[in-house]
């Protein structure tokens, strides 16, 4: 055992006897299996179908995907919305999580707050999203509220623009992130603040060179859910773009249930995907960049 | 005449119906090594944490060199904490670490760094600056939170239990090299510990606390031989706790033997003013019950009891005596002689000028 740890390879232990390995084979195989059967199964389909034009294998479909200006377009919205989604859910979630872990003392109110938080996640998207088409429509009562306390002369149009849709998904996706820095938060230690006001910090400067970095991790990771929650989402934008926007996952949707044209669909679900990814990448490397971090 | 360093004056402290402060007063002078010394509850961490502002006292006053910080929030008070779990910060270097005091009082980069560097060196880790907080072991992380605290130059440094972590060995070298830091420095400790050993071989001055009382503010020798209450008594060291009452001669009258104690008794110290019928408690330390060869031994008060077990431990020999319904420690250097067993009978006796009374009746 020693010797496996140390990797002195001259006293390097024999292969575990036949009898354990057998044993061992079942614990491994469930995990693995599920892992293949629901992650890697259903990518390696949708990958060989979008290879895949006129019976032979091609990259015909991608051409179509890159090629057309169209697509692009849709990607830049696509992406935009997701953006503002999470710039939006950060700057509401990330104080919102402080209060929780931060300033509310008591243990049944926080536990309150993070019930009514979790609540609209066990109704279902469409409904939640209805919901907003009502209330953004042009006598909803968000338009009705802001003409009478004087803020609007007359009603704005959400319905159709990128910004209904992004409230859409602000309201849909806040959880993820106040779940994710909450977390995070909770395991900063306060002493570590206790410490760095003992040293001279301000309460501003402790947050700044101290909690934010320390739960930086958890804001990233909250951040890429976000992300690509927002990115990949159809209900919401579907219901709330009116007709008037589309984005990625409708092109998808629409290969898939109305033209039934799996390898193209299979090509724009793995375009977006790869953006995603890249985008994903990019933004970790950027969270990173703050050096060795535990 | 210089004000106090530290002036503290009738600070009181609820946490909800506990009563964590009723009320301290405490004065500590420049260069002192101060212990907060007391069990778990008594207060002396509640009463470190008012002076550093983490907690916002009920009642009373804290004054620094003549102001009072009272109201002031921590990063505005002139002095460090030593915590007890280090709080390093897990995501900078060592030398940011002890650069982070330094940089917020607005000293340039490259400054804060040297000087960093100098306080890693008198903490003998000059090669670790590097390294993160992680990766350095528990008596390391010890010295990078000393050194982040006294990289500040504060006059009065607060450590809360800071040696607690460690294992024994390693406590005891870190205690020598704590006390030769301060002595050094000049800096004055206030340094909690419920570790009375640690407290008498460290400190100039030792605060006895109980349920939120001081109980005694004193040398180690002064808190040994003359503890002011029967909890010091009982706390600090071990003790023979003899039950009596006064005489109404001066004299004192103890479930020991058939003598009065003379009063007032030669033995220096606080000796409370006996009123007749009033209930004392005799202390005794072990070392000064004696193992006597007669009962009549001149200038002794002697007892007969027997032995109830002999423990050795190493170079002192510690005899437990039955008199009566009492079990008493008799402690003396050497190994225990031939002869000397569980169920021999022998004479005990000490001199009365060993004896110290305090107040009140001994816990049954």
């Amino acid at each position: 055992m020693t010797a496996a740890l140390t990797g002195d390879p001259a006293v390097a232990p024999a292969a575990p006897p036949p009898t354990a390995l057998r044993r061992a084979l079942p614990l491994l195989a469930a995990p693995v299996a599920f892992f293949v059967a629901f992650f890697a199964v259903p990518m390696v389909v949708v990958l060989s179908s979008s290879l895949m034009a006129g019976g032979a294998p091609s990259l015909a479909n991608y051409a179509r995907v890159l090629l057309d200006q169209y697509h692009w377009d849709v990607l830049a919205v696509t992406f935009r919305i997701a953006a503002l989604t999470t710039l939006a859910v950060t700057l509401l979630g990330y104080p919102l999580a402080y209060y929780l872990v931060r300033v509310v003392s008591s243990n049944a109110l926080r536990r309150s707050c993070v019930i009514l938080l979790l609540l609209p996640l066990f109704t279902s998207n469409i409904v939640r999203s209805f919901g907003w088409m009502i209330l953004l429509g042009r006598n909803g009562l968000v338009n009705d509220t802001l003409v009478g306390v004087g803020l609007l002369e007359r009603p704005v149009r959400f319905l159709g623009t990128e910004t209904g849709i992004v409230i859409g998904l602000v309201y849909i996706l806040l959880p993820f992130i106040v779940l994710a820095v909450g977390n995070a938060l909770a395991t900063v230690d306060p002493t570590l603040e206790e410490a760095s006001a003992d040293l001279g910090s301000s309460p501003f400067t402790t947050f700044w060179t101290v909690t934010f970095p320390l739960c930086l991790p958890g804001l990233i990771a909250g951040v890429i859910m976000v992300f690509t929650l927002a990115a990949s989402a159809y209900v919401t934008p579907a219901l709330l773009s009116g007709g008037k926007i589309t984005v990625f996952p409708m092109l998808i949707f629409q290969q898939y249930s109305t033209v039934f044209d799996v390898h193209y669909g299979g090509a724009l679900s793995i375009t977006l995907l790869v953006f995603t990814l890249v985008l994903v990448a990019l933004a970790g490397r950027i969270g990173n960049g703050g050096g060795n971090r535990s | 005449m210089l004000p106090a360093l530290l002036s503290i004056r009738d600070l009181g402290k609820r946490f909800g119906g506990f009563h964590a402060l009723k009320g301290v007063s405490l004065e500590v002078e420049h260069g002192e090594f101060i212990a907060l010394l007391g069990p778990s509850g008594c207060g002396k961490t509640t009463l470190l944490r008012c002076i550093a502002g983490f907690l916002t006292p009920d009642s009373g006053d804290i004054r620094i060199g003549g102001d009072s910080v009272t109201r002031l929030p921590p990063h505005r008070r002139p002095l460090n904490t030593v915590f007890q779990n280090y709080a390093l910060f897990p995501h900078m270097s060592v030398l940011d670490n002890i650069a982070y005091g330094p940089r917020r009082h607005g000293v340039p980069r490259g400054e804060a760094a040297e000087r960093a560097a100098q306080a890693l060196h008198l903490v003998g880790l000059e090669a670790l600056g590097a390294r993160y907080p992680r990766e350095l072991s528990g008596g390391q992380q010890q010295r990078v939170a000393l050194a982040r605290a006294v990289v500040n130059r504060p006059k009065l440094l607060l450590l809360d239990e800071p040696l607690s972590a460690l294992d024994m060995k390693l406590r005891k070298r870190m205690q020598i090299e704590l006390k030769h830091l301060q002595e050094k420095l000049g800096i004055a400790f206030v340094f909690v510990t419920h570790d009375q050993e640690e407290a008498m071989s460290m400190a100039d001055r030792i605060v006895v606390m109980n349920r939120g009382l001081i109980e005694q503010v004193g040398s180690g020798t002064a808190v040994y031989a003359t503890p002011a209450t029967r909890f010091v008594a009982e706390f600090i060291g071990e003790a023979n706790l003899l039950p009596g009452a006064a005489d109404g001669d001066g004299g004192l009258r103890l479930a020991f033997g058939t003598a009065a104690v003379p009063h007032p008794c030669p033995h220096p110290g606080p000796w409370p003013d006996i009123d007749a019928g009033q209930s004392r408690t005799g202390v005794l330390r072990p070392e000064h019950l004696e193992l006597l060869d007669r009962a009549d031994e001149p200038g002794f008060l002697t007892e007969r009891g027997i032995v109830e077990d002999v423990i050795n431990t190493g170079g002192q020999t510690l005899v437990m005596v039955r008199v009566g319904d009492a079990l008493l420690a008799s402690r003396r250097l050497g190994m225990p002689g031939a002869g000397l067993g569980r169920g021999t009978q022998v004479v005990v006796g000490f001199r009365p000028e060993h004896l110290h009374v305090v107040v009140g009746e001994p816990a049954p």
